[in-house]
């Protein structure tokens, strides 16, 4: 039916793996980002590509109660991506990714730090994967 | 800063005598033009027209010259400014020079471009035409 | 044409030289000097005054977006002083100017006389521009990029509608001044109608203060925004002081603040403060909808292989039936994780160091208050972690992953009469085998599918607490949810207060089709274990031994329609959590919508299922109308929470908005409220480049 192993043998996306080095991360939320496009990629070592992430992501409160309490609150993340060649600077292939994860904050205040923390981590984790699943995707039109 | 064009403005008066120098004469059997080449060089009284080759038409009973035809890059010099172009035909009797091709003034800083450029020597105006550049260099005030 | 120095550059159809010192260049005549560009029909040059003499439709082009149209002028001749007669002078394309007369000075300065100002798009139907300001003499400094007006007359249509003797405005290319800004008109129910004037004040290019007076029927309000700006970071606090007649208090306040700064090697300093006077007046003004005020400092240090995060925060909830002596309210964290190579096994592996404490006010060790929670628990905890995780590829293209780790928990629970191990110790071991199996193929139309098979064993250590064995207080993880991010983490906790424990596989399948057209993702998992986690509340979908099944959707196409759906669902009753977030942006439209459904849940404090929908779109109805609404829709209440709607004329030299939003919600302390809000700008004298898609064409009526 047409599949085939998208890591078989000499395939495109096999030419990917320990080949990108992601940018350096400045913030929590970029750190748990590369992390998971590391485990995801695998490390870079001479690495060919280079992989930069810019992420814009906001926090909104839902679930209003009638007491006007929020009591649920979404991290919405979207990342616009970039993978150069690192020789010749060319941007090679870009995209847009988008989700969201949601946290209650209707537990005590400790719960909500917690909650807002692993919330946030899980975005990136979502959006690292979405980032490797394109790349996988559009492996085939790399150059050599 | 005196900003003047003193084509023949000396004497005014186009029949004054024209000397004319040049390394060779012929004459054209068929108009009976004189035809001057190499380096000709042709004053009249301060005003001077240097050429690579000029044509010297006279008058229908041989009374004077009736007009000069200079090509092969021509320059005019007339007091302190000076014209180049590529050909030039000077009309003795009217006192108008027509300067054409890559026409080029200059006068004390200020330089004009042209394609065409006519001067009245009588009357010490100029018309130059066809994309005219001028460099002006105002007082510094 | 390079300009060279101090040279004037003109270019003509033909130049007529007269007599001794008269220069004529007449047809399709330019001319430059330095940055000062001038188009015209016929230049008359006179070399004894120096003196340039223009007619025909003449064009001076000048630096800092500075247009002159006139049909007469007298210049010197290096174009920069003089005189302009019926001179029209344009700046950055935005503001026009008409004059019977322009000074030119030095090329720096016009001085405009009888002059008419306005950004309107006038049309030679001789009907007068929206809005102009006629004033006997109007000055342009390209240096201080202001403008003075001098017995100035503002117009509407051409009637006068207030005098002014001395007007300054900035021009359109100056981004700090000291001045007024746009004031607008509130009602807000309780407060009744008033207008807010605010006044900005720079002190240099580093500082500025933004003071608003907010004078309405039943309050004096001043609102403040300071901001400053340093080598190394900037700091900004806004807050607002009142005296009104709806509450007891004499005077209410409230100052937000916040600040970020690089110190030494690297590391960032944040700090936010956030105080209010009375827990209704950020919801009573509508400065802010956040109930519990979080002040903070936090150091921290990110790089690829760091991540260092300190902070110190004190936490005062605002929300009705909320004690600030009974939540923690002061917390410290302290958390290092450093990433390496190991070099004999490769891979990743990572050490982490936290530790934490919170500190509740109250010392009564038992629950008094009767919500649940013991009234003055302190806990203090420390957490070491060591993991490694490494992936394999095969050749068959089966990704094999392993995962082991160490932790070390240490927790000592103080003021607390229910808890008997108060200061414990845990460590738990952890490892996990995965196998991920992505197929793909690639149809020839561009279209991508591929399909991800992955399932994870996983096992814990450590003793399960709970039943028999004595709790340990649980205060971080009480809220835990499980989506497409920890579906392959070995604990799903929000927090290290609490670890999952035993055997537990984890399967999912990612399906994602990706086209020029659409692209789509379909995310299906479940976590399967062997003993019961009691931390779990029932609507996180991971209480029982089998979660229930996440169901997680993204779509989106090139017509600007994209949404994101998740839910959880178990066999017995369907899916108890549900939430979407979706959109369309056009030119035309920009919708956002979202819906969450969460069933009740009395573990999170939750007595009712609670549904919302959440709307809020803007639609450009014509070239100059654009509608805005929101609406907030409690559905499982059948009653709005909030709603708005508001519409918007714009056109090339004025924005009017007419806004109106009501929030139905309110409890003891806050109140329904209605707000109402109506802006006019005039456009033309900020930085902003303006849209030209709202320019009025002139064929057709104003409106």
């Amino acid at each position: 039916c047409g599949f085939e192993p998208a890591y078989g043998p000499n395939s495109a996306a096999t030419r990917l793996r320990n080949a990108i080095l992601v940018d350096e991360p400045s913030n929590q939320d970029q750190f748990e980002l590369v992390r998971q496009l590391e485990h995801r990629l695998g490390a870079a070592n001479d690495a060919r590509f280079g992989l930069s992430v810019a992420l814009d992501i906001r926090e909104e409160g839902v679930a209003l109660t009638s007491d006007n309490r929020t009591t649920r609150k979404e991290v919405i993340g979207k990342g616009t991506y970039a993978l150069r060649d690192l020789a010749s600077k060319e941007v090679l292939l870009s995209g847009k990714v988008d989700s969201f994860t949601g946290y209650s904050t209707t537990g005590s205040t400790v719960s909500e730090l917690a909650a807002r923390r692993d919330a946030r981590r899980r975005l990136m984790i979502i959006l690292a994967d979405r980032i490797t699943t394109e790349l996988i995707a559009k492996a085939n039109t790399l150059p050599g | 800063q005196e900003f003047k064009v003193n084509f023949g403005l000396s004497n005014g008066d186009p029949n004054a005598p024209i000397e004319v120098e040049a390394d060779s004469l012929s004459v054209d059997q068929a108009t009976g033009n004189a035809v001057f080449t190499g380096n000709v060089i042709i004053t009249q009284s301060d005003m001077s027209f240097r050429a690579a080759l000029v044509e010297v038409t006279y008058l229908t009973e041989d009374t004077g010259i009736a007009k000069l035809t200079g090509s092969g890059g021509v320059a005019l010099q007339s007091g302190n400014d000076t014209a180049q172009a590529e050909t030039a035909v000077y009309d003795v009797e009217s006192g108008l020079i027509h300067m054409t091709g890559n026409v080029s003034l200059a006068q004390r800083g200020n330089t004009i471009t042209a394609q065409r450029m006519t001067v009245n020597t009588a009357n010490s105006t100029a018309e130059l035409h066809g994309r005219v550049r001028t460099v002006l260099q105002p007082a510094a005030n | 044409q390079s300009t060279q120095g101090n040279k004037v550059i003109l270019i003509a159809d033909s130049v007529f030289l007269r007599g001794s010192e008269t220069l004529i260049a007449r047809g399709n005549v330019e001319a430059s000097y330095g940055e000062t560009m001038l188009t015209a029909t016929s230049i008359t040059y006179q070399s004894g005054p120096d003196q340039i003499t223009i007619e025909g439709p003449i064009k001076i082009t000048a630096p800092d977006g500075v247009q002159i149209f006139a049909s007469f002028a007298e210049l010197d001749a290096d174009l920069q002083t003089g005189l302009i007669e019926s001179a029209r002078l344009v700046l950055k394309e935005q503001v026009n100017f008409t004059a019977d007369r322009l000074r030119r000075l030095e090329g720096r300065r016009s001085i405009l006389t009888n002059a008419a100002a306005t950004s309107c798009k006038t049309c030679d139907d001789g009907r007068p521009p929206l809005w102009q300001i006629r004033a006997r003499q109007v000055i342009h400094d390209q240096d201080t990029k202001q403008l003075y007006f001098e017995g100035a007359q503002f117009r509407l249509m051409d009637v006068p509608i207030f005098y002014v003797p001395r007007l300054r405005l900035p021009d359109p290319t100056l981004n700090r001044a000291t001045g007024f800004l746009i004031p607008n008109i509130r009602a807000r129910s309780r407060l009744g109608t008033g207008v807010k004037v605010p006044y900005f004040i720079a002190f240099g290019d580093h500082r500025d203060l933004t003071l608003t007076p907010y004078i309405a029927a039943n309050t004096r309000t001043l609102e403040f925004r300071y901001r400053q700006a340093f080598a190394r970071g900037r700091l900004s606090f806004r807050g607002a002081i009142s005296d009104d007649d709806i509450s007891s208090q004499s005077t209410r306040a409230y100052v937000f603040g916040e600040g970020a700064f690089d110190l030494r090697n690297d590391y960032k300093l944040r700090f936010r403060i956030q105080q209010v006077s009375d827990d209704a007046y950020l919801a009573d003004y509508g400065y802010s909808s956040a109930d519990r005020l979080n002040s903070n400092i936090t150091v921290s240090r990110v790089n690829r292989a760091e991540n260092t995060q300190l902070m110190i925060s004190n936490f005062e909830s605002i929300r009705t039936g909320e004690d600030n002596q009974t939540i923690p309210s002061f917390i410290t964290s302290a958390r290092k994780q450093k990433r390496f190579v190991p070099a004999a096994l490769g891979g990743e592996a990572l050490w982490e160091l936290e530790a934490h404490s919170h500190y509740r006010l109250s010392d009564l060790s038992t629950d008094v208050n009767g919500d649940g929670v013991v009234d003055g628990r302190d806990v203090s905890r420390v957490n070491a972690d060591l993991s490694w995780r490494r992936n394999w590829l095969l050749t068959s293209g089966i990704e094999l992953g392993t995962q082991a780790s160490i932790a070390l928990d240490a927790v000592e629970t103080r003021q607390d009469s229910t808890i008997t191990d108060t200061s414990y110790a845990e460590i738990t071991p952890a490892a996990a085998v995965s196998l991920r199996y992505p197929w793909i193929k690639r149809a020839e139309n561009g279209v991508t599918h591929m399909i991800e098979p992955v399932v994870q064993l996983g096992w814990s250590g450590g003793t399960l607490r709970g039943g028999t064995v004595p709790k340990i207080a649980n205060d971080e993880s009480t809220r835990s949810e499980f989506d497409e991010g920890n579906l392959l983490s070995l604990s799903r906790f929000a927090s290290d207060d609490r670890r999952e424990r035993g055997m537990a596989l984890a399967w999912g399948v990612n399906w994602s089709r990706l086209g020029p057209d659409w692209t789509t993702f379909l995310t299906l998992g479940q976590v399967v274990r062997d003993t019961v986690q009691p931390d779990f509340s029932a609507s996180s979908g991971l209480a029982a031994k089998s979660s229930d099944i996440l169901v997680a959707a993204k779509f989106k196409n090139q017509a600007g329609l994209a949404f994101s759906a998740r839910t959880l669902i178990d066999g017995v009753d369907g899916s108890n959590k549900a939430e979407a977030r979706g959109g369309w942006n056009n030119d035309r439209l920009g919708l956002e919508a979202s819906y969450i459904w969460l069933d009740a849940d009395p573990d999170e404090e939750r007595v009712a299922d609670l549904s919302e929908w959440n709307l809020d779109g803007s639609y450009r109805m014509t070239r100059h109308w654009t509608g805005l609404a929101n609406w907030r829709y409690d559905v499982a209440s059948d009653a709005t929470a909030e709603a708005g709607f508001g519409v918007e004329y714009r056109n090339e030299c004025v924005k009017a908005k007419f806004e109106v939003s009501r929030r139905f919600t309110s409890s003891t302390t806050v109140q329904p409220a209605t707000d109402y809000s109506f802006t006019v700008e005039i456009l033309g004298f900020s930085t902003k480049t303006i849209d030209k898609s709202y320019t009025r064409e002139c064929g057709q009526s104003a409106g």
